[in-house]
């Protein structure tokens, strides 16, 4: 972007420097014209009278008849360069005011985040559960098939998502079957199978959202954050990426929100801008 | 509607008739304005050629043929194509055939002068090109709108080309200001048809984009011109919108025109894009003004509905950015 708007500095300047030329020597050849006239009336009123002035007069005349050749000519070649630097200039400008931030690159390959994360296990392993959570749950739901709910309530409230291994513990202490947690917890959006981000970014992806271009936001945040193909977390798990139905501020479409806060009229090299606070937030 | 349009292209056609009577008076009848060399006598000889010689009639006819052309590619490409793009290539080469080459000149909106003068005065001669340049945008605009603004026109053309970051003027405005071309329009019939020493042909004299389609002019009207132009650059097209004379009679023939510019072709989704895309105020509540529409495809380019038979050009702009996957 910066080339083209240096470009456009240098071609509006260029024009501007043509434009003042041109008027320059016209002000010049306006300025002269009544003298070299004057100059020419008297010579001839002179030869009149003393016949040996005319080759004076023919050699005046001549030098401001090619004056004023030079200057058609010069004036020409200014104009073309002037339209041409106009062109540029035109030309430049668009490519500046359009173009938009470049894309950053995806943030997974930023290598001072490596540097920092100097944890020994792999940024995709998910920290170690603590189990003890079940036990409590277990203990204060009760162990009949109807508390299969609130547990899983409390599973999805504790941990954020519903752990494998949390889900077999509870169907090995309770009455609760795998097949009766496969099936509510599926059923409800409410719970989440997948470990989740630390913060979660809903696109809205309603009507007003969806025609100024929520899909572009949402592919755009994806690769940035480097969601894999049909995962909605980032590997190192600060953002979670969902798309929802809508937000009810179309009027600020197309919108997104982390967490509690929105942010609205984006577009997909703005849209990085929204989660800035939340990833200083979490490197700090 | 379909009645009213016969009928105003009967008037048409029979306007043309007086102007294809001017049309017979021969262009190469002797001089009687000037002194000839009987009345100067002393063995005085007229140079043979005493006024400029027309163009060859071919190129006349290249001329109209060209103009009618375009134009059809102009409605064609807006309306089937709905192809930005080609358009805009399209106005760039009228803007280097109409405007450089033919140094803007013949152009509809002079020849609504020369039109007025043929009606009025019998001794005029009025070249058949006038004629047709005249007309044939008028027809065209009957049926499918203003399509010689956004393809055609040079003077419209150099206009567009310098739209940067257009602002959207307020609608008051424009219509206050959009007054100025009937008082132009009549100013320009009025100095026109005046009798023959006293004639003016005031929109060809003060045509502000003239001097740089000849590279050379009066300094106030070119200096002019560059205001217009950088005016233009913020205010789309400003002699369009409020000065060409020839414009009001395109509006008054596009208001009855059977088919103009739809942003999209059957369903407009309200979602309002293409009002912040087009820079002439074209585009009231969501909804295409015809006789205001200078048919220069913004809008479709703005449309996120994929539709015609060009889908990119329905894409949201926002597109390439998407695909540069990395």
């Amino acid at each position: 972007m910066t080339l083209y708007r240096r470009a456009a500095w240098a071609a509006g300047l260029l024009v501007a420097a043509c434009v003042v030329f041109l008027l320059a020597d016209y002000l010049v050849a306006a300025a002269r014209a009544p003298r070299e006239a004057g100059l020419v009336k008297s010579l001839q009123e002179q030869v009149k009278a003393d016949a040996s002035l005319a080759p004076r007069l023919a050699a005046e005349q001549k030098r401001i008849t090619e004056a004023r050749i030079g200057r058609k000519l010069r004036d020409r070649w200014l104009a073309w360069a002037l339209i041409v630097a106009a062109g540029a200039f035109l030309a430049c400008a668009k490519r500046a005011i359009t173009a938009r931030q470049p894309l950053a690159p995806a943030r997974g390959s930023v290598p001072s985040r490596d540097r920092q994360g100097a944890v020994s296990r792999p940024i995709n392993e998910p920290p170690p559960l603590d189990l003890s959570f079940v036990d409590t749950a277990i203990a204060l739901h009760g162990r009949g098939r109807e508390s299969a709910i609130p547990l899983l309530q409390a599973m999805q409230t504790h941990y954020r998502y519903l752990p494998d291994e949390a889900l077999r513990r509870i169907c090995e202490l309770t009455d609760v079957t795998p097949a009766q947690i496969a099936g509510t917890s599926s059923f409800y959006a409410q719970f989440r199978r997948s470990p989740v981000g630390k913060h979660v970014v809903r696109v809205c992806h309603g009507t007003a959202c969806h025609v100024s271009g929520a899909r572009q936001i949402t592919e755009e945040l994806r690769r940035y954050l480097a969601i894999p193909e049909g995962a909605d977390t980032d590997p190192s798990r600060t953002f979670t990426v969902d798309e929802v139905a809508c937000l009810g501020c179309c009027s600020l479409a197309p919108v997104l929100m982390v967490d509690g806060h929105t942010a609205g009229r984006l577009t997909p090299a703005t849209a990085r801008n929204a989660l800035e606070p939340f990833e200083q937030r979490e490197t700090a | 509607m379909n009645t009213v349009r016969a009928a105003i292209l009967v008037l048409f056609a029979a306007s043309c008739g007086p102007v294809a009577l001017a049309q017979a008076i021969d262009y190469q009848r002797p001089v009687q304005t000037a002194p000839q060399q009987d009345t100067i006598g002393g063995g005085y000889k007229t140079p043979p050629v005493q006024k400029p010689l027309p163009r060859d009639a071919w190129l006349q006819l290249l001329d109209v043929t060209l103009l009618g052309l375009v134009t059809g590619g102009a409605v064609w490409l807006v309306l089937e194509r709905r192809s930005r793009k080609a358009l805009g290539w399209l106005s760039l080469g009228s803007l280097a055939y109409f405007g450089f080459y033919r140094e803007g000149c013949i152009c509809p909106i002079g020849s609504i002068q020369n039109v007025a003068v043929a009606l009025t005065d019998p001794r005029y001669s009025i070249p058949m090109v006038a004629t047709a340049v005249f007309f044939i945008p008028l027809v065209v605009a009957l049926f499918f709108g203003r399509a010689f603004c956004g393809g055609v026109c040079a003077i419209g053309a150099i206009q567009d080309l310098v739209v940067l970051k257009p602002i959207q003027t307020p609608r008051r405005l424009d219509r206050v200001l959009g007054l100025l071309k009937y008082v132009y329009l009549g100013l320009a019939i009025v100095f026109a048809v005046r009798p023959a020493l006293g004639r003016d042909f005031v929109i060809c004299r003060f045509d502000p984009f003239v001097g740089f389609f000849r590279l050379s002019g009066a300094p106030h009207m070119l200096i002019l011109g560059g205001a217009f132009l950088v005016v233009g650059m913020f205010v789309g097209r400003p002699y369009c919108r409020y000065l060409c004379p020839y414009g009001v009679l395109l509006n008054w023939c596009t208001r009855l025109a059977r088919r103009g510019v739809t942003i999209t072709p059957d369903k407009e989704l309200d979602c309002g894009l293409c009002t912040g895309s087009c820079p002439f105020g074209a585009i009231d509540k969501m909804r295409a003004v015809r006789r205001e529409c200078l048919y220069c495809a913004r809008c479709y380019k703005a449309c996120p509905v994929p539709v015609g038979r060009t889908p990119r050009s329905a894409r949201v702009p926002l597109d390439p950015q998407v695909g540069a996957r990395s």
